[in-house]
This record gives structure tokens, sequence and C-alpha cells, in this order.
């Protein structure tokens, strides 16, 4: 069925750290952190022309206010690329940002382009509310019982896979901990420190005593998240979040965040004539819909078919970038289809790491990316979790 | 005389009571800046900081409304002195050592400045002897100024001046406490414990005393000394677990040694079960254990005979039920003290010592009876004082059963009873309250800040001012003050709790009438609750007729007597304090404008009957939402409404007067009044302004754009969330989405333009629709049955 012509590559990948919500990027608006993202990505491949550039697609979960009005081209623009690049925003949610690198590797796949940014951004603090800056949810969802489960909230969806799937409130927080403990030792080891390209911060504060506005500048170059001191006794005192007697606290789910990432896609006649040494081969991707109430298995359809179309087995993979939207879930997918936990999330996963919704599938890509050369492995992976009940999966074969 | 202003306060000692004192001030919008010592590490300000985030989880909250705390700035006595100077009054708060005190006031007197007030918290050490740690230049303006715990909640301040301190600062000081914070002020004298804590301890020792020599369980006697006998639910023993029994111990103790002469000396000791517990470290609620404790859900008691603690039950006997719900004092004083039966006598007993007690020791430590009667209801939530309680129970015959008593050598001491006793009828009339130091009646303060209180807190005998009636019915009363304003009507609702039944809602409607006749504006007052909501009595009995079409008639006769007041042609003004619920709520949302006591308590709880408001309260947040939507860039309806929505849907009580601003229920131009006995007087005021102003009704708006079904449809999604969760129950949901179809406009296209008349008629239909369910027929007669809301 692939009518592809040619390989796509990557050969530059990188993020921002990635901030907690009203953390060090709580006033930092998610267009300039996408700028810094292009920026960034572009200065690692020295010597590819911008202009050549073909296009430009970033990933937004909620593409509105700040990043709102094609957030994709004030990116391009605010990079300091030539204005002859274009720019469009794409939105899947929760994968959007995998979802864009997907996209620009299928125009190089398919001879359209030869070079392509995918990236992803958002910020979680300077929206008003989980859903975005306004609500306005279809009463259609409430005249049918096909459509109810459209209007639950993700932890709610979380609790049905829980219950469905049997995932126990101490294997969650057990879950939970030892994403904390793994992130923490990969930030100690400094295993991300390829991927990230440190963003200076500037923020203009009122200083109440002098009456003058004082410029308060830092650099911003670890992962805010992760915490030492994540502990089960700790886990075990939250209260359940969205059900009365729920399993699913603030503790065993993702944290809310802000981050961008940006991956640069070539075809060979680029990586040739610009000698640039490719870091991955983009393998394959597919997404599945699955039921809206139980999201979080997502995955469990879309891993096989994102296997199938690049012709591997699941035990081919050496790396496994499960967004942990919630604990509850990515136990379940991972019980489900038996995935190797060694190999899942070995940098830890989002409940440490933090999920800046579309802007998490770039960043995943860089991380796996840079990871399989780091420790010479072959196959990766970034899959997760879509809301309305989609999954997303993302194969790259490592160019060692 | 000049005006008394207080620009800003110092609080000395950033404990539990210096920290909610300086939390009181932020609640009556006074800057306030709370000392402590420097901490010894990190931010030098930590200790006061700690203090000051610790009233956020502070319940009942010392806050009026949480952003309170930003206005308490944190200072300590290394950096910051120099802050003194800019306060004129400063209370001194820290722990109860005379030596630190002494190091204090050396440490500060160099700050003061000349014309401020300086004022000790104590609660037991001499405010003469605490004045000779100031340089003599200060001492004149030194007194004491005793607050109870909580402080944004007890009525009471004791004021207690030195022999040095001028009668001016006092009068100023006692205005500013009465009117600011709120207060009821007490003059005491320079005695130990002064006079609530002096009466009040005693009045536990005697408890505790009488509750070992008749046998009786602890928490039997919570039973018998709390409500039963006009004293709070914590009665005796729940109280001192409260309170610390340690904190207890060290009171008791301060009368012991500072009493030695006192004819009740030799009970001024903590009794052995009181210190062992002490010595095990069971202090009470702090270190959840004491006298009762908690074991899962079940309370247990400490048993003294068995040494353990079990199961508490505290059982009243039929005989003493009955006894105390005589209504006539002198009978039930007679038959307590005539009763076998141990409870009975046990109370006798109490009451007889605390009588004995007053009377001997009036002359020392109070100005007069009154004090002690206001100190003991200000102070320790008694409904009535001693003396009252005396009077009213015939004060001869009394006073001879006590004498009797002392003579059999029952009571607890052999003092005989003072002369003037036997002398008079009483201590309170209407020319004044007995002094015993000057053998007189002594009349209530001239201070001119008491004429503020058009009605005070009277005690036995004392007259009140007589109203003139306009016209009246079973439900309302419409009348006026002549001496204060004759052409300002008060409006006030009679029912019982001033539920709202259909007496009251065509009462308001004329009464509104009359007054747009013959009145230049009307005040809606009347004693607290302001409001309970509407009679459910009525409702359940339209109900059990299955007469739905008067049901229906009777909802749109409330929301007539909503739309008269908002609609009069003179201003209506709602005096509000205490609950203010239901329908009581939408009333005062109609009025001109509100004057509000800090203490109300002012919600939309339609939803624990399984109702929504309708009486014009969800028409009411459905126009103010299009207004506000309007005035921001985007139009959104929405953003307005989702707030109220929750309020609503969780049926969400203002824990303040103030709080009810931020939910909504009132406006930024309401006033809040801190001491509720001003509230008649302020709204009185206010009217009469608004109609000097010119005052006329706005027209009912027109193209009011609303949120539609958009709007519904994202409340439904919020409620089909915590349906799904099990937070709510499918009535819950139904009760909740038929709130946001009202709030929204109805099922209609969101922007559609609507008048107020159609949003009265889609609340009036969903209110009668939810009555026609089985739920909340039964969730109405669960009201009815126990008074309180039922999960169904």
């Amino acid at each position: 069925m692939s009518k592809q012509i040619q390989d796509a590559y990557i050969v530059a990948a990188t993020r921002l750290p990635v901030a907690k919500r009203k953390g060090m990027f709580g006033h930092v608006r998610p267009d300039d952190m996408l700028a810094h993202a292009i920026k960034s990505v572009m200065a690692q491949a020295p010597g590819l022309d911008p202009a050549l550039v073909d296009d430009v697609i970033v990933g937004c979960a909620m593409p509105e206010a700040e990043q709102g009005m094609n957030v994709a081209r004030i990116g391009v623009l605010l990079a300091g690329l030539p204005n002859t690049v274009p720019g469009y925003t794409i939105n899947r949610f929760c994968s959007s940002g995998v979802q864009a690198v997907a996209d620009a590797a299928a125009r190089i796949r398919l001879g359209e382009a030869d070079v392509m940014i995918a990236a992803g951004t958002e910020t979680m603090s300077l929206m008003n509310q989980m859903m975005g800056n306004k609500i306005a949810i279809n009463p259609a969802f409430f005249e049918s019982d096909e459509n109810y489960a459209i209007a639950f909230g993700m932890g709610l969806t979380a609790e049905k896979v829980a219950e469905k799937w049997q995932v126990s409130r101490e294997d969650q927080d057990a879950f939970a901990v030892a994403s904390h403990q793994k992130a923490c030792a990969a930030i100690r080891a400094g295993h991300f420190k390829a991927e990230i390209s440190p963003f200076a911060v500037k923020a203009h504060v009122p200083d109440l005593k002098t009456g003058e506005v004082k410029v308060k500048e830092y650099l911003a170059d670890t992962d805010e998240g992760p915490r030492p001191d994540s502990a089960l006794d700790k886990l075990a005192k939250l209260k359940p979040v969205f059900a009365a007697r729920g399993s699913v606290t603030a503790g065993n789910s993702s944290q809310m965040s802000d981050g961008a990432g940006a991956v640069l896609v070539v075809s060979e006649k680029i990586l040739k004539q610009f000698n640039l040494k490719p870091l991955a081969r983009f393998a394959g991707y597919s997404v599945a819909g699955v039921p809206p109430e139980v999201m979080g298995i997502g995955p469990i359809e879309a891993i096989p078919r994102a296997l199938k179309q690049a012709g591997l087995r699941q035990q081919d993979l050496d790396w496994i970038e499960l967004n942990e939207a919630f604990a509850a879930q990515a136990l379940a997918v991972m019980r489900t289809l038996e995935l190797d936990p060694a190999k899942v999330n070995p940098l830890g996963g989002a409940i440490a790491l933090g999920h800046p919704l579309g802007a998490t599938g770039a960043i995943r890509t860089a991380t796996v990316v840079h990871g399989l050369q780091r420790t010479k492995q072959r196959y990766g992976m970034v899959t997760m979790c879509i809301g309305t009940g989609m999954g997303a999966a993302g194969i790259f074969e490592a160019i060692l | 005389m000049s005006n008394f202003i207080v620009k800003k306060v110092a609080v000395l000692g950033a404990g539990v009571m210096g920290a909610q004192i300086a939390a009181h001030l932020a609640n009556a919008e006074v800057p306030v800046v709370l000392f402590d010592l420097p901490a010894k590490e990190g931010d030098p300000n930590g200790i006061v900081k700690k203090a000051i985030d610790g009233l956020k989880k502070l319940e009942p909250s010392p806050l009026a409304t949480k952003d309170r705390v930003a206005y308490i700035d944190a200072a300590n006595y290394e950096q910051h002195l120099e802050q003194l100077k800019g306060c004129d009054l400063i209370i001194e708060a820290i722990a109860e050592k005379m030596e630190w005190k002494d190091d204090l006031y050396r440490k500060i007197s160099p700050f003061i400045a000349p014309d401020a007030i300086i004022a000790s918290n104590t609660s037991g050490l001499s405010i003469n002897r605490l004045a000779e740690g100031l340089p003599a230049s200060l001492r004149p303006n030194f007194c004491g100024i005793h607050f109870f715990n909580p402080p944004r909640y007890m009525h009471l301040v004791e004021l207690i001046a030195t022999r040095d301190t001028k009668p001016e600062l006092l009068d100023n000081l006692e205005s500013w406490l009465v009117s600011r914070l709120g207060k009821g002020i007490v003059r005491a004298l320079d005695t130990p414990n002064f006079v609530a804590n002096r009466v009040g301890v005693f009045s536990i020792l005697a408890v505790m005393h009488h509750t070992q020599q008749f046998g009786l369980g602890f928490d039997e006697v919570d039973a018998l000394t709390g409500p039963l006998i006009g004293r709070p639910k914590s009665a005796t023993y729940r109280t001192a677990d409260v309170v610390g029994l340690d904190t207890m111990a060290h009171v008791i103790k301060t009368m012991q040694d500072t009493l030695p002469n006192d004819p009740w000396h030799q009970y001024y000791a903590a009794p052995a079960w009181l210190s062992a517990l002490i010595g095990k470290g069971a202090l009470g609620q702090k270190t959840k254990c004491g006298i009762f404790r908690k074991d899962g859900k079940a309370i247990k008691v400490l048993d003294l005979k068995a040494q353990d603690y079990r199961d508490s039950a505290g059982d009243v006997d039929a005989e003493v039920l009955a006894i105390l719900k005589n209504k006539n004092p002198a009978e039930k004083f007679a038959q307590l003290r005539a009763s076998g039966h141990p409870q009975a006598q046990f109370l006798w007993a109490i009451f007889r010592d605390i009588f004995h007690y007053v009377a001997v020791h009036l002359e020392g430590i109070a100005h007069n009876a009154r004090d002690v009667d206001f100190a003991m209801r200000w102070g320790f939530g008694w409904s009535q004082g001693p003396f009252e309680t005396w009077q009213a129970a015939g004060w001869q015959a009394i006073a001879e059963a006590v004498r009797d008593d002392i003579a059999a050598g029952k009571a607890m001491s052999a003092a005989p009873l003072p002369a003037w006793v036997f002398a008079r009828d009483g201590v309170h009339a209407a020319e004044g309250s007995y002094s015993a130091s000057a053998n007189k009646l002594q009349p209530r303060s001239t201070l001119p800040v008491y004429q503020r209180q058009i009605f005070p807190e009277r005690v036995l005998g004392e007259k009140s001012v007589p109203g003139e009636t306009i016209w009246e019915n079973a439900g309302v009363r419409l009348w006026k003050l002549p001496q204060v304003d004759n052409e300002i009507g008060i409006l006030s609702f009679t029912t019982k709790m001033h539920a709202l039944g259909r007496d009251v809602i065509v009462g308001v409607q004329e009464a509104i009438a009359r007054a747009e006749k013959e009145l230049k504006g009307v005040v809606v007052w009347h004693e607290a609750p302001f409001a309970v909501g509407a009679n459910l009595k009525e409702v359940a009995e339209g109900l059990a007729a299955g007469k739905f079409d008067l049901l229906d008639e009777y909802v749109g006769e409330f929301q007539k007597a909503s739309m008269t007041f908002k609609y009069a042609k003179v201003p209506v003004v709602a005096a509000v304090q205490g609950m203010a619920l239901g329908g009581g709520c939408e009333f005062l949302m109609h009025a001109a404008k509100r004057v509000i006591a800090l203490e109300s308590y002012i919600g939309l709880v339609e939803a624990g009957v399984g109702l929504i408001p309708a009486g014009g309260g969800c028409k009411e947040f459905a126009i103010r939402a299009a207004q506000n939507a309007t005035k921001t860039g985007g139009g959104d309806v929405f953003e307005f409404i989702q707030p109220v929505f929750m309020t609503i849907a969780m049926a969400n009580v203002s824990k303040s007067g103030a709080q009810a601003k931020e939910l909504g229920f009132a406006l930024d131009t309401d006033k809040i009044v801190l001491n509720a006995n001003e509230l008649l007087y302020v709204a009185i005021r206010e009217a009469r302004a608004l109609a000097e102003a010119g005052y006329y009704p706005k027209l009912s708006p027109r193209g009011v754009k609303v949120a539609g079904r958009t709007g519904i449809a994202n409340c439904e999604m919020m409620l089909a969330n915590m349906k799904e969760g099990g937070m709510i129950s499918a009535h819950d949901y139904q009760v909740a989405k038929a709130a946001a179809t009202a709030l929204c406009g109805g099922d209609v296209e969101t922007g559609a333009l609507v008048d107020e008349a159609w949003l009265l008629t889609v609340e009036r239909k969903l209110f009668v629709e939810l009555l026609k369910t089985e739920k909340t027929q039964q969730r109405i007669q669960h009201m009815l049955e126990t008074g309180k809301p039922l999960r169904n």
C-alpha cells in the first residue's frame, strides 16, 4: 500500500526543558518557546540553507489566544527564518507533536518536500482552563448515549480504564514513584543534555518597593517536574480527584506543563548535499480510534498498527516513549500489549517530566532519537493516548 | 469633639490571638502590621509569615475573605520597630510572662508616637503592673484590651484602665472597637482574670466539682450544660478540650496564685483527673485526645471509674428534660431544686453556686451587674448572664434558696450573701443595672457611638424604643421610628425564623405599595436571621394536595414580591444579618442596596431540597452576566455564568458578608457593617441618602443576551463528570441542570436576546417541574422532618 519513494531522516531534534505549569515558563509565550525551538534545531544543521525549508508544521492542542493565529507561521517569523518559509498548525490533542513529525516525514517520503521542520508548542500556564480559554460544548453530547462520553474529562476516563483493566491504586502510585526516580537519575547523569536547548527567560516584574520595572533573567536548562522526594507513602495520602471512590490522583497523573520541541526532517538528497549526519530514519506512524470513555488505551490499538506499517515486531523495539497521561492507562497499555517495562520510559515519563499537551510528541521524539544514539540501540517509538479516544504511535530507526 | 482616627494598628505577637486579632483588623479594612521575633534562620519575618499563612487553614475562618491575609504586613522586632512610629494603636499579645512583656515594652518605647494607644491583650496579668514597664510619659496611653478567642466571632472585648489611663482614651478606643471592629465592650476592673474569665472559669470549676459530687459522666454533664440551659453546644468539657486542658489548668493556676483570700480559693485547683490527663499529654483537641477522644467516627469519653474511654452517650433523663422545657423560670428553678434526680440536683447546684459567686464578687470585679451578664453572653456564649437568669427566676425566692443552701452547708462556700441582695428585687431595671460598689443603679454608657444602636442588646428589665406600626399582616410589619426618621419605613418579617410564606410574600407587596404612597424609602430589617428561605411547609402542603397549578401561582407571587423590591418607586435597602438563604437571598438581591453585617451567611441553597432559585435569583444572575459580558471585549456571557452555576449547584453559602460580594449575592457598592447592632441605623441613613439623591428604579432590562444551549452544555459537561465520578447523584444532576438552564436563559440558542419576564418564566417552569419529581418531594419532606438535606 505504501507509495513511499524515499526515506525521511531526522538530522536534528531538540527541545526546551519542560516547565511546571505556572513555573519557570509561567509567563513565557508559546510562540517565543516555538521560535527558540525552531532556531535551535536549525542551528544543529549548520550549512543547511534555511530558505530550503519547504514547510513548518507545528502541533498544538489548544491553538488559541497566545498560541492561536496559526502559531506555526508566527514561530517561523519570530525565529528569523526567511519569510518565504511557510508554516501551519495542526491539532490532534496530545499527539499533535508526533503527528507533525509524521506529516513532515510523509511530505518527504512522497517526494513533495526535501526539508521540513516538525514542532510542537504548548503553554498550559497561560490558558485559563484545561480546555482552553473558552469552553463551548455541543449540546448534542447529552442528547444521546453514544455521544455522552465525549464530555468526559481525561481524569475520569483514566478512572474508567483503572476500573476496567483493574489497575490498583498501589500499582499506579508505584509507577509514579518509578517515573520520578528514573527522571531524576537521568537528569543527574546528564542524559537530557544532548536534546535540551537551554532557554534564556526574561521576566518583567513590578518591584512594588522601588516603583521600577525589574527584569528578571534566568537560564532554564533542566526539566522542572521531577521530584527527588517522591515516595509511596506521600502519594498514598493524596485524594482521588476525578471520582469519589477513585484511584487517580494528582500524584499518579501527568503534570500540567509548558514546553516546545522541534525536529528537522530531510530527504536523502539533502543529507548528501549538505553532508548531514542523520540521527534516525522515520520508520512509520499510525493512529487509531477507541471509545472516548477509555481514551487512555489508545496505544493498544495504535502500536500494532504502527509496527505493521514499519514491518517490525514488537520485540524489535528497543526504546518506547509511552506518554504517561495517567499511570492507570500507561499500565493498562503495558500489560495488555506485554510491553517490556525495562524498555518503557527509561528516563521517566510525563508523570515526572510533564506533559505540555501538543508539544509532547515533538519533545519525546527528541528524547528517543538522542537516547537511541547514546545507547547505540536501533528502534524507538513515541506513543500516546489522545483525548476523545485515539492512540498514536511513531517509530524511528537510529542511524548509528 | 475631634475625630478619633486609627490610621494603622500594630499587633505584637503572632500567636493564636495576635494573628487572629490582626486578621479581624484586616476584615475591618484597618491597615495592620503584625510583629514577632525575627526567625533565627531564613526570612527574618518567617515566624510572622507562617502565622499569617496559618490563618488560611483555621476553621471557623478568622478571615472574612481569603484575600484578607494579603493585607496583614509582616514585621519583626529587630528590623522594623521604626514602623511603630506610624501606628496609633499598638496591641500587645505576646505570651503571658511579665518579664517578657517588660522587656518588649522597654524595647518598643522609643518608637511609640506620643499620642499612640498601647494596649495589652493579657488575660491574667495586672494591667497596673504592666504599665510600670513603660516610661511615665506613655502610661496615660496604656490600658488592657482583652479579646476573646476566636476574636472575629466572640463579641466581647474587656477594656481595663490603669490608675493613669486617660479617660478620653478609653472612650475613644471603646467607640472605635464597637463601631469599627463590631465588638461589645465591658469596662473591667484590674482584678485577676477580669470579669468574664473570672466568672466563666469559676463556672467550669463548679461544674467539675458537682460532676464528681453527683457522680455524673462528662458526656452527661455536657448534655446538661449545653443548649438545654442556654449555653454553647460544646458545653463544658468539650469546650475545655477545644481550649486545651493545659491552658485551662494555667488559667486555674492564675486564680490560685492571685486570689489567696477568695472564699472559693480551695476550688481554684485543677482536679486530680485533669492533672493526670495533662501529665499523659492528653491536652484535648490539639493532641486529639483529652476528656473526649475520636475513634474513627465514634466519639469516646473518659470514664473516671473505669479509667478508660467509652462510647459517649450523654442522655438527659426525661424528668429533668421536662423541667428544663418549662418556660416559667421561677417554676423551673424550684423544680430543679426540689427534684431528687441527681441531674436536676446537679443543675440546681451549679446555678446556685454561680449565683452565690457573682453576688459576693460583684462589688470587687465589675462596675455593675449588666457588665457581668454581658461578659458571660459575649465572652462565653451564654444566652443569659447569671444575674438576669437569677432575676427572671424571681430574685428573692432564689436569694432565699441560696441562703438556705449556704446555711445547710450545701453550697461550695460558706461566705454569706451580701446584704444588698436581700434589700432588692433584682439588679436590672429600666433606669440601669445595680452597682454594688456605688450601691445604685447605673445607666448605660452615654458615649455617642451607642446612638448608632437603635436596638442594642438588652438585659432583663430594660425597655426598647417603641416603633409606630403603619400596616401589618400575619407575615410582615411595616413600621417606622419617627424619632429616627419619620419618612423611612421599616419592613420586618414576623414569621418564625423569618421563613417566607404566603403571608410574607403578599405582605411585602402590600407594604411596598403603601410605602410608595406615604414614605420616602424602606429598610428591610429584623433581628437575625434575615430569612431562612421559603416556607417549605406550605410547599409540602401544596404537594400533598397535588396542586401544582397553585404551586406555580405561589412561585409567581414570590417572583412578584422580589420584583416589587426591585422596581419600588422608593429605595428599598436590605439590612442583612445572620442567615439569608434561598428566597431570603433572592429578596436581598432585588433590593436597591444592601447593608450587610460581617457575620452574614448568604446563599442560594435550593439544591439541598431538590429545587432551583425561582424567586428571581437565577434571573438576576442571568441579567448580571449579560451586563458584565457587554462590558468585556469578548462579550462571552458564559464566563460570568460558570462561577455562579457552581455556587448554586453546590448550594454554597458565604462565610461572611464580605464573601457574599465575592459570590455575587451582594455588589461591590454594598456596605459591610462590622457591628450588627448598627445595621438598622446605617440602613435607614442609606435609604434616606438614596431618597435624597433622587432615587428612581431602572427600567426592566431588555435585549438580555443569554448563554443558551451551549452554556447549558458547558454546565452539563461538569455535571456529567461529577456524576460519572460518583460525586453527585442522578437527581443532583437533574436539579443542577435545571439551575444551568435557568441561568442560561432556557433551551435557546447561545446569544439569544430575551427580557426579564422570559427569564422569570423559565425559572418558574423549571422549579415546578422539579417539584413534580419524587426525589425532590422526598428531599423537602426530609428537610421538614430532620432539618437536614437529603442526598438522594
